[in-house]
């Protein structure tokens, strides 16, 4: 493998016969050198000419050239430079184990042959480049992926925006509320992203801020009444995995809207509560209940036979997917409680 | 009254959305401006009390930047309202006295009550 121009080499050793030794074997094999005699010079020059290899001796005048190594590998810097430590005298076992745990990547004795210092330069020159493609191709993805975020989110916003803006046109309130309810309905599958990316997580999401945003948009959405409803939420600092966080948010959405619309009471104010609580062991239940006139017939599940429209379905086949059970009280006003199981979420390791 | 407020956002129909729910919150929205020069442009000119700011604007141009400088030349503080809305964003614009920070794609009850805690902030700080 010929040695590509641009390949750079540090030498560091105090010592001048060895250190005119080694760029002369480096220089013949093809490879740019640097040469430095301290140190400090070393740390310099790693950082300002950003070598791929630097070797280097164990005894320099200023400081051990373990620590010099030390240095190197810790500062993101110049933590990819390649670092062969080389000595005459620190070769014992222990000298050598010492080298490597301070993040040398190859230790020869001195005096080194040619041919030898040549190989293993190349090896590590080798290590090298794979790693530094590495690096680079890793910091591609990462901005790839902020790029690509950005876009679903900035996208989602026109979509929502456009939904609103259009919303706005017709005067008659029943149009009105059926925009409101298709924004609602995107809203809660769109707000998801706002915070799976700015979440340390992605994989699972925090259902409190998730759910607490979804019910105070819902509030004025406008929906079976101009007025605002008073709308109190008591959900648990619970994660759920994303996939089932969003079936829950499009079930509340669904339920609060049904509340909304036929849940308000005639003699006084509407409330409507929402609570998510875990129940042991490994279940949770979601609660959303009114204080309206109840049941009318032909309502979701009344008289037995199949609910129609599309909420009725989706909160059916969202419920079925949550492994969930839909239960209906009648006390006072309407409720329906939904008791699913926990999985646990799928952890996320950042570092992985 | 209400106040006046310069929407500062590349995405004409997110701009128009951010002027209904400024309308909404019972203030006025005095321009809409897409890029660094048009809202430096009408912040000189419109005098706006607040500005709802997207980071990444139109011709390259950073948020940031024109958030800095409508600080330092009118006393302009921000809403910033973006899909690029992280820990560097905050601590950049932590010194020009940031009015809040909203993600995309946002809830309109958010920038309702942002703008109105917007507008408190800023009319007891003028008193």
């Amino acid at each position: 493998m010929p040695a590509t121009p641009e390949t750079l080499i540090l030498n560091v050793d105090d010592n001048e016969p060895g250190r005119y030794a080694t760029t002369r074997i480096l220089t013949r094999a093809g490879f740019q050198v640097l040469e430095a005699g301290t140190g400090k010079e070393a740390l310099r020059l790693a950082r300002s000419a950003s070598p791929q290899l630097v070797v280097l001796d164990v005894n320099l005048p200023d400081m051990s050239g373990i620590e010099v190594c030390r240095t190197l590998k810790t500062d993101p810097a110049t933590a990819g430079i390649m670092v062969l430590q080389v000595s005459a005298t620190n070769i014992a076992v222990l000298d050598r184990v010492s080298s490597l745990s301070a993040g040398a990547d190859s230790f020869l004795i001195e005096p080194v042959e040619p041919e030898e210092l040549e190989a293993v330069t190349r090896a590590l020159l080798r290590l090298q480049r794979v790693e530094a493609e590495l690096r680079r191709s890793l910091a591609e993805r990462e901005m790839l992926l902020r790029e690509v975020n950005h876009r679903v989110k900035n996208s989602l916003q026109l979509v929502l925006s456009m939904l609103s803006l259009q919303g706005g046109e017709f005067r008659e309130a029943g149009a009105r509320e059926l925009f409101a309810k298709a924004i609602a309905r995107v809203t809660a599958i769109a707000s998801i992203h706002e915070r799976l990316y700015q979440d340390t997580d992605p994989l699972s999401i925090d259902m409190q801020t998730y759910l607490s945003g979804l019910c105070a948009e819902l509030a004025r959405a406008g929906i079976g009444d101009e007025r605002p409803a008073d709308l109190r939420t008591d959900i648990e600092p619970l994660r759920l995995p994303t996939e089932n966080g969003v079936s829950l948010a499009l079930i509340v959405n669904e339920l609060v809207m049904n509340a909304l619309k036929h849940g308000r009471p005639a003699d006084r104010p509407a409330l409507i509560n929402v609570s998510l609580r875990r129940l042991a062991p490994g279940q949770a239940r979601l609660t959303i209940a009114d204080n309206g006139p109840g049941m009318s017939a032909g309502q979701l599940g009344a008289s037995g036979k199949p609910p129609s429209g599309l909420g009725s379905r989706l909160i059916t086949m969202l419920v079925r997917q949550l492994n969930g059970q839909l239960h209906i009280e009648h006390a006072d006003g309407y409720a329906a409680h939904i008791t699913f199981p926990l999985q646990a979420p799928a952890t996320w390791d950042s570092k992985s | 009254m209400g106040l006046e407020v310069l929407v500062v956002e590349d995405q004409v129909l997110i701009a128009f959305h951010l002027q209904d729910l400024v309308e909404e919150a019972g203030h006025q929205v005095a321009a809409i401006a897409h890029d660094a020069d048009s809202a430096l442009a009408a912040a000189a000119s419109h005098r706006p009390a607040i500005a709802i700011m997207d980071i990444r604007l139109a011709h390259g141009t950073s948020g940031v930047d024109v958030a800095r400088r409508l600080y330092e030349k009118h006393g302009i503080r921000c809403l910033f309202v973006s899909a690029n809305i992280n820990d560097e964003v905050r601590r950049q614009v932590a010194d020009l006295q940031p009015l809040g920070f909203i993600g995309k794609p946002f809830l309109a009850a958010e920038v309702i009550a942002a703008v109105q805690a917007a507008a408190i902030a800023i009319e007891s700080n003028s008193r």
